[in-house]
């Protein structure tokens, strides 16, 4: 690339050099031919004194710096002080130039013929030493010049041209790499602006998000690996016991029953999975509508009471007035996710404890927390307990398929809500919300009722995890 | 007899859920093309219909059924597809539709629903008080009655209750009665409902009255009076 720049760059240079070396030497060369010009009036405006004023010429200039001679027809000499005609064939008219020899070198003169009514020729003509001495030293300068501009821009073209192919070179041999299995790898950086090192930021970008993915996917076959493997395995091993030992019609039933128990709990998985997926992808904004925020809440409230009341669990709700909590939004989808909220949220709280459910719109943002009093999430857990299937350890042995916050994290994206999660010593908060019209987020004001108001800094899921939160 | 057809295009799909209408008490046909079921249903000979929204062959299930709408045939259509968006259940209802299920579902939700399709047809809707056994519900009042003496309901629970009431011998899903007292549709995976149900039935069966309100097959429940 630079090797084409460097041409195209020499040639326009050579190509003004010679054009202003030719705008000059004609210039110079014209100036000559109109001083010859003016001298020629004098002697074709009175043809019958030509001779005497070529004599007259000749006593004047002896040295011939200006050569004027008239010449018979057949090129005699007739009279002034250019001896011979010159060696160029005289084409009447047209200027032309020619050398005599003087002081041992050949001196350049510059000249025009005329040809007289009796077919004398007269010609006229000028030394033009000085024009000769200043055309070399123009094409001096701009050889030197040319070699100068020449030098650098070959040392430019090298310098850009190197430092261009090392980055590529850095660039291709990360890409295959990376592209050999080595996600980890990011392009080489430099601290530049140029286009180059944009697309290099984009692209490590890129890579940010591939490495984020694949690390998830690698996460979610650990988990499934256990989380389907173990329900189709007692089912397989149920189905195979009674096939062994049950003789009687009732026994099948009852085995049979317990198949189809333990199949729809596996089919339940899948439809689950592929729901947060079909979530996940999108397609279901299209089924928008407007939506209050608040009323999901109190239904998601209503709905959980009686199972509250049973575990002698707490179960309150608090909320702005209708107005301000609306939003955009698929209902059926929101309330499955706040409802998963308080379902853990009840789930993991001892008794006596408490769970309190509130809608805010506040300095622009909306949304909704759902917090607890509950043992919590640890803090290495915080970004993980988003994914499919992951259980915290301690609740492995518990009800429930594990994909409850992932779907409350996909309702969550397609909804452009945030999730996030908080401690509040002991237990959580855990809270979707999205700006209305932008602006800085809030601390957020304590709810009305327990459980304790949460620490200071609020943190995303995929951030640094806080400390404790609420169970899964 | 109750004539259903089932169209459906993959044929072993069509066998299990032909096999559970019939095991329900349905006389079943099967179409599995849009063609085929135009052909058939034209006729109107079918107490419901149950329609699989992808179809081959250039008419889907949408189009089956908005053309039998056209032609006047006004058996209930239920409608099976893959896709669960809320969007996509409102086109099929709205191009006629009475009900909407997304594969996979279980036989008793279907069963259910086409019974709930069937009886609403023939049951009036003006009444202002329902009556099974010694439960009472005045409708304009919104009071429950056991043996003359008054219940005190939650606003939820009355609904549940109503609507128990107005398919008295049918089976009812949790699904069907989340949809229909809440408004939401999502399949549920926990069983709140049923904490909402024993509450009722306690204070419905308060003082030892026999159980009115039974659960079937872990699935569903009914309203029955007591035999």
């Amino acid at each position: 690339m630079s090797v084409l720049f460097l041409a195209l760059f020499g040639v326009s240079s050579v190509v003004f050099f010679g054009f202003t070396y030719w705008q000059a030497t004609s210039y110079l060369n014209s100036s000559v031919d109109h001083w010859i010009a003016r001298d020629s009036a004098a002697y074709l405006t009175a043809p019958g004194e030509i001779v005497q004023r070529l004599q007259l010429h000749a006593e004047r200039d002896p040295d011939a710096w200006r050569p004027f001679g008239l010449f018979d027809a057949s090129g005699r000499f007739i009279a002034g002080n250019l001896k011979s005609l010159p060696e160029k064939p005289t084409s009447v008219g047209h200027y032309f130039e020619y050398k005599l020899p003087r002081n041992g070198k050949d001196a350049p003169f510059r000249g025009v013929g005329y040809r007289m009514p009796n077919d004398d020729i007269l010609i006229l003509s000028y030394n033009v030493n000085e024009i000769y001495g200043f055309k070399h030293l123009l094409l001096d300068a701009m050889a030197w010049g040319g070699i100068m501009v020449f030098g650098v821009g070959i040392a430019g073209a090298i310098i850009t041209g190197l430092g261009a192919v090392r980055q590529i070179n850095g660039i291709t041999g990360a890409v295959e790499r990376i592209v050999t299995g080595n996600l980890a790898e990011r392009l080489p950086t430099r601290r530049g602006a140029g286009d180059l090192d944009r697309l290099v930021y984009l692209v490590n970008g890129m890579l940010d998000d591939i490495e984020r993915l694949m690390r998830e996917v690698k996460g979610v076959t650990d988990d499934i690996a256990h989380d389907l493997r173990t329900p189709l395995t007692r089912l397989l091993g149920g189905l195979e016991r009674a096939r062994r030992r049950t003789t009687s019609a009732d026994e099948y039933a009852r085995a049979v029953d317990a198949a189809i128990a333990e199949t729809k709990a596996v089919l339940g998985t899948f439809s689950a999975l592929l729901r947060i997926a079909e979530v996940e992808d999108g397609a279901r904004r299209a089924g928008f509508m407007r939506i209050d925020l608040g009323q999901i809440a109190a239904d998601v409230v209503e709905f959980h009471a009686p199972v509250a009341e049973e575990r002698g669990v707490s179960l309150s709700f608090d909320t702005d007035a209708p107005a301000l909590t609306q939003m955009s939004g698929d209902p059926s989808l929101m309330f499955e996710a706040v409802s998963n909220l308080v379902d853990n949220a009840i789930k993991f709280s001892p008794m006596g404890g408490c769970v309190a459910v509130r809608t805010f719109s506040y300095k622009g943002r909306i949304g909704v927390t759902v917090s607890d009093n509950g043992p919590g999430i640890p803090a290495d857990e915080r970004e993980a307990v988003l994914r499919r299937f992951h259980r915290l350890e301690k609740s492995r042995h518990t009800a429930g398929s594990g994909l409850g916050l992932s779907l409350v994290a996909a309702v969550a994206k397609l909804h452009g809500l945030s999730l996030t999660i908080d401690s509040s010593y002991p237990g959580s908060c855990v809270t979707l919300e999205r700006e209305q019209q932008g602006g800085q987020v809030p601390a957020l004001p304590a709810p009305a009722s327990a459980p304790p108001a949460q620490t200071g800094t609020r943190e995303r899921a995929e951030g640094e995890p806080h400390a404790v939160s609420s169970g899964v | 007899m109750t004539r259903v057809l089932v169209v459906e295009d993959d044929a072993q799909t069509a066998a299990e859920i032909a096999a559970a209408l019939g095991d329900h008490g349905f006389e079943v046909e099967c179409a599995y093309t849009g063609q085929d079921a135009l052909d058939r249903a034209v006729a109107d000979r079918y107490s419901a219909i149950v329609l699989d929204r992808m179809l081959p062959g250039g008419i889907d299930g949408l189009t089956v059924l908005s053309t039998l709408r056209g032609l006047s045939v006004d058996a209930p259509v239920l409608i099976l597809s893959a896709l669960s968006a809320v969007d996509e259940r409102v086109r099929g209802l709205r191009a006629g539709g009475d009900d909407y299920l997304t594969k996979p579902f279980e036989s008793l939700e279907l069963t259910a629903r086409i019974e709930v399709l069937l009886r609403r047809r023939s049951v009036p809707d003006r009444e202002t008080m329902l009556r099974i056994g010694d439960l009472e519900v005045d409708l304009l009042k919104r009071e429950v009655k056991r043996g003359g003496k008054v219940i005190d309901l939650l606003p939820r629970e009355y609904r549940l209750l109503e609507y128990l009431m107005r398919h008295p011998g049918q089976v009812i899903t949790r699904t069907m009665l989340f949809e229909e007292v809440w408004s939401y549709r999502y399949d549920q995976r926990t069983n709140v409902i049923d904490v909402h149900m024993g509450k009722l039935r306690r204070k419905l069966d308060e003082g030892g009255l026999p159980s009115m309100i039974h659960t079937v097959r872990g699935s569903g429940y009914i309203l029955r009076a007591p035999d």
